[in-house]
């Protein structure tokens, strides 16, 4: 017994008490680091634009200082069009996110690269050159998202259910999909080569 | 702050990093085996089972172009000297928790044991 | 005590009756998961299978979801099953829990059948409500979600009165903090917001701290015991090294978060904290091996049930594999950019899952199994087997295999359509139709008929080990007392 209390450093009561504050340090280190990132990612900062941005071009172009593509603001490109308050674009956006996670996206596509892997990335959709040319981009985004079962979208033979996407869920699909693809990934997803913007 | 994998590196990367788990857990096993056996010439394929890993983190180290930032080479430096460390600290610990009335696997019970538990309740 | 092996609820004590239900509803869940992983993998190889009918994202959701839930119960039947034992007093609250079980079981069911029947809702608050939320993992509607919650509490209550009267045990006061923990994380799920950055950081919140922090240590505390059992390590040995795993594994786990938080939005830090505590992420599977090697010499693997020392010999290389090699080999965000969202993350995932939990659950059936029949001998030579030999063998070729098979398309999609195409729709498709990418789709389909195999085997072993069996159950040291205290 006496070697026990020689070594203090095997002890039950010495590695209780490690466990507890080596797991509450751990934790309350993670509580800091998430106020600090919840301050930046909230809708509105940089890294994380406001949900107008959708009145914007959204690009994403290399950045020589950060080594990797960073999304850049453009031009005022209102979306179908039509510029839109803050509080509307947030409106549109959410109606979006909402279908997006009624539709059950997730479990066929991946969103920031989290998510089901029989069907493409959507982080940067809005940008991906499949849909043709910017002036036919939204309008061919909301045809697809209301009747995608009948194109072809591939060799595979793989396709899109139909999930009863009314117009104005697929409008704001789009809006969302915009929006997302402004968001700072940290070069997320690498070498892309997004739509041509420039007129 | 990270400089991407090259293309021609991926296999590297991967079969690299592979091989430091598995160069790490070996080190351990021939480590924990001369140890308990008392053999002091397995300790050398213990050590040459370090010097895999040591090859394998400097591998993937350069692959991963992890020396191309302070930061980076600080954790390829922690690896080196926390892996070759580890075993022997477990392994510390390993007869330091089990010094008192250890059960020396002679088929002895540990009198002292409160537990004696040979079938479930 | 009843007759020796016959299946007698006689032999159970309360907890463990309780016990017994949790593990057959996971088991039929485990099944489930199966199907819907056939039958997801099945319209990878033919994509028009079920379309319109059972899409592929029911069948994948049906397919985690089930993964998720099987677990969750085998974890609380395992926790119900060493409750008594443990705490040293009959459960507080059983007719409660029991209660609970049915509404927990009910509202499982009811979850699926809006799974598979309705599938989707509108774009509106009401079907994240009611149908489904649509966030991987954690798609149970809402109204489930605040169902689970209750459930787990009164769980909880059982744990910690039955506790409280009886005795805390070092591994009954980690379960309790880890019980607070792992309820108080899921409610970081609970709740809707439009910025997707946000949503997918708390998420993590619950992904990770789920599976790679509380659950390990749940499965740390349900091993200690099962070790205690079945190799009659003494217990302040198991205890301290259940401290020491906790230290390393909430020291490793808990900002190891880090490494899901590269992509989403998420400041550059997150970088640096990922690299290292992705660089420490080795060190508790360095002392789960030195520990091992230094237990043989102790104990000699002297134990007094086979099927659950194998499968916690598989629990042991199946984290080494999953957890630790496929992890660390796509963990470094040098590389993670390029594996990130790819088939490497669900050859990694199941892996891992399967190595990491769904072992420690099987062996806690054995265990139940044993004591349900009499505590019958379930050592060597036991009549027939070889069954629960060839259900772990093709459980574990299956999975190998199907994991292999992702692998090989991972790595291919991660050259094709990350590097060389830069991640463009086309690119994707250009991935997917790769021969390397196809071939590895069928192989993962054919091995999982090799897991599904396991399954039907683990199956009819479950129900027949220690049938008719005479012997009781081997004695572990020379002295033949039965338990005290």
């Amino acid at each position: 017994m006496s070697q026990t209390e020689a070594l203090w450093w095997a002890s039950e009561s010495f590695w209780r008490k490690t466990a507890i504050w080596v797991t509450a340090g751990s934790f309350v280190a993670l509580i800091f680091l998430t106020f600090d990132t919840m301050s930046q990612i909230t809708a509105g900062t940089k890294r994380v634009p406001a949900y107008s941005v959708i009145n914007h071009r959204v690009d994403y172009v290399f950045d020589e200082k950060r080594n990797f593509q960073v999304p850049v603001i453009g031009p005022e490109e209102p979306l179908f069009g039509q510029m839109l308050t803050e509080e509307q674009a947030a409106a549109m956006v959410s109606k979006g996110k909402l279908t997006v996670q009624a539709k059950n996206c997730m479990n066929c596509h991946t969103l920031l690269g989290n998510g089901a892997y029989y069907a493409p990335d959507l982080t940067k959709a809005w940008l991906d050159p499949a849909w043709g040319s910017k002036e036919v981009r939204e309008q061919s985004m909301v045809e697809f998202l209301m009747n995608p079962q009948e194109r072809l979208h591939n060799v595979l033979g793989r396709r899109m259910p139909n999930l009863k996407i009314t117009e104005e869920e697929a409008r704001a699909t789009v809006a969302f999909l915009k929006w997302m693809s402004s968001i700072d990934t940290n070069g997320f997803p690498y070498n892309f080569k997004p739509l041509d913007q420039e007129n | 702050m990270i400089e991407p994998v090259a293309m021609a590196n991926f296999f590297t990367v991967f079969f690299s990093a592979a091989s430091v788990i598995v160069f790490g857990a070996l080190y351990a096993l021939l480590f924990a085996y001369a140890r308990l056996h008392r053999r002091p010439r397995m300790m050398v394929l213990t050590y040459a089972a370090y010097l895999g890993l040591f090859a394998a983190v400097l591998t993937l180290a350069f692959a991963a172009n992890l020396f191309s930032n302070g930061f980076w080479t600080l954790i390829v430096l922690l690896m080196l000297v926390g892996y070759l460390l580890a075993p022997h600290a477990i392994w510390y610990l390993c007869v330091g928790t089990h010094a008192d009335g250890h059960d020396t696997g002679e088929g002895v019970t540990a009198e002292t044991s409160p537990v004696k538990v040979y079938q479930q309740r | 005590m009843a007759a020796l092996g016959v299946l007698d609820g006689a032999n159970l004590n309360g907890g463990q009756k309780l016990a017994v239900k949790y593990f057959t509803v996971a088991f039929i869940l485990f099944g489930a998961q199966i199907l819907f992983g056939l039958l997801a993998g099945l319209q990878y190889l033919n994509p028009d299978f079920l379309f319109g009918v059972l899409d592929f994202s029911v069948n994948r959701m049906v397919h985690i979801n089930a993964l998720v839930v099987w677990l969750l119960f085998g974890f609380i039947g395992s926790v119900y099953w060493l409750l008594e034992d443990e705490a040293g007093s009959p459960v507080v609250g059983i007719k409660l829990g029991n209660l609970i079980f049915w509404i927990f079981t009910l509202a499982v069911a009811a979850v699926v059948v809006v799974y598979l029947v309705v599938q989707i809702g509108p774009g509106e608050k009401s079907s994240i409500w009611l149908i489904n939320e649509g966030r991987e993992y954690i798609e149970a509607p809402r109204w489930a979600d605040i169902g689970i919650v209750v459930c787990v509490l009164v769980f909880f209550f059982n744990v910690v009165a039955t506790f409280t009267k009886g005795r805390y045990t070092g591994i009954g006061g980690v379960l309790v903090l880890d019980l607070v923990a792992l309820a108080g994380l899921y409610l970081a799920g609970m709740f809707y917001t439009p910025n997707i950055s946000v949503d997918q950081f708390w998420w993590w919140w619950v992904i990770h701290l789920w599976v790679e922090a509380t659950w390990e240590v749940m499965v740390g505390c349900l091993m200690a015991y099962a070790l205690i059992k079945t190799l009659g390590v003494r217990r302040k040995i198991v205890e301290t090294w259940l401290y020491i795993e906790v230290a390393l594994m909430f020291g490793s786990g808990i900002l190891g978060l880090g490494h899901h938080y590269f992509w989403i939005g998420t400041p550059e830090y997150w970088f640096t904290i990922g690299g290292f505590f992705s660089a420490l992420e080795p060190i508790p599977l360095v002392a789960m091996v030195v520990h091992a090697v230094f237990d043989s010499g102790a104990h000699k693997m002297k134990n007094n049930n086979h099927p659950v020392l194998g499968w916690t010999i598989a629990h042991a290389f199946g984290n080494f594999f999953g957890a630790g090699v496929w992890g660390f080999m796509h963990t470094l965000p040098q590389i993670n950019l390029f594996t990130h969202g790819t088939q490497w993350t669900p050859s990694h995932g199941h892996l891992a899952f399967f190595g990491a939990y769904a072992t420690i659950v099987i062996a806690f059936f054995y265990l139940a199994m044993q004591k349900w029949r009499g505590n019958v001998w379930m050592s060597g030579n036991m009549a027939g087997d070889w069954k629960w030999k060839w259900s772990l063998a093709l459980l574990h070729i299956g999975m190998i295999g199907m994991v292999m098979g992702m692998l090989v398309a991972g790595y291919q999609q991660s050259f094709i359509e990350r590097a060389i195409e830069g991640s463009t729709w086309m690119g994707y498709f250009t991935a997917q139709a790769h021969p390397w990418f196809l071939q590895g789709m069928w192989w993962r389909q054919i091995f999982g008929w090799v897991f599904a195999a396991g399954y039907v085997l683990l199956a009819w072993d479950l129900l027949t080990i220690g049938k008719r069996e005479t012997r009781p159950i081997a004695v572990l040291h020379g002295d033949a007392s039965p338990a005290t205290a």
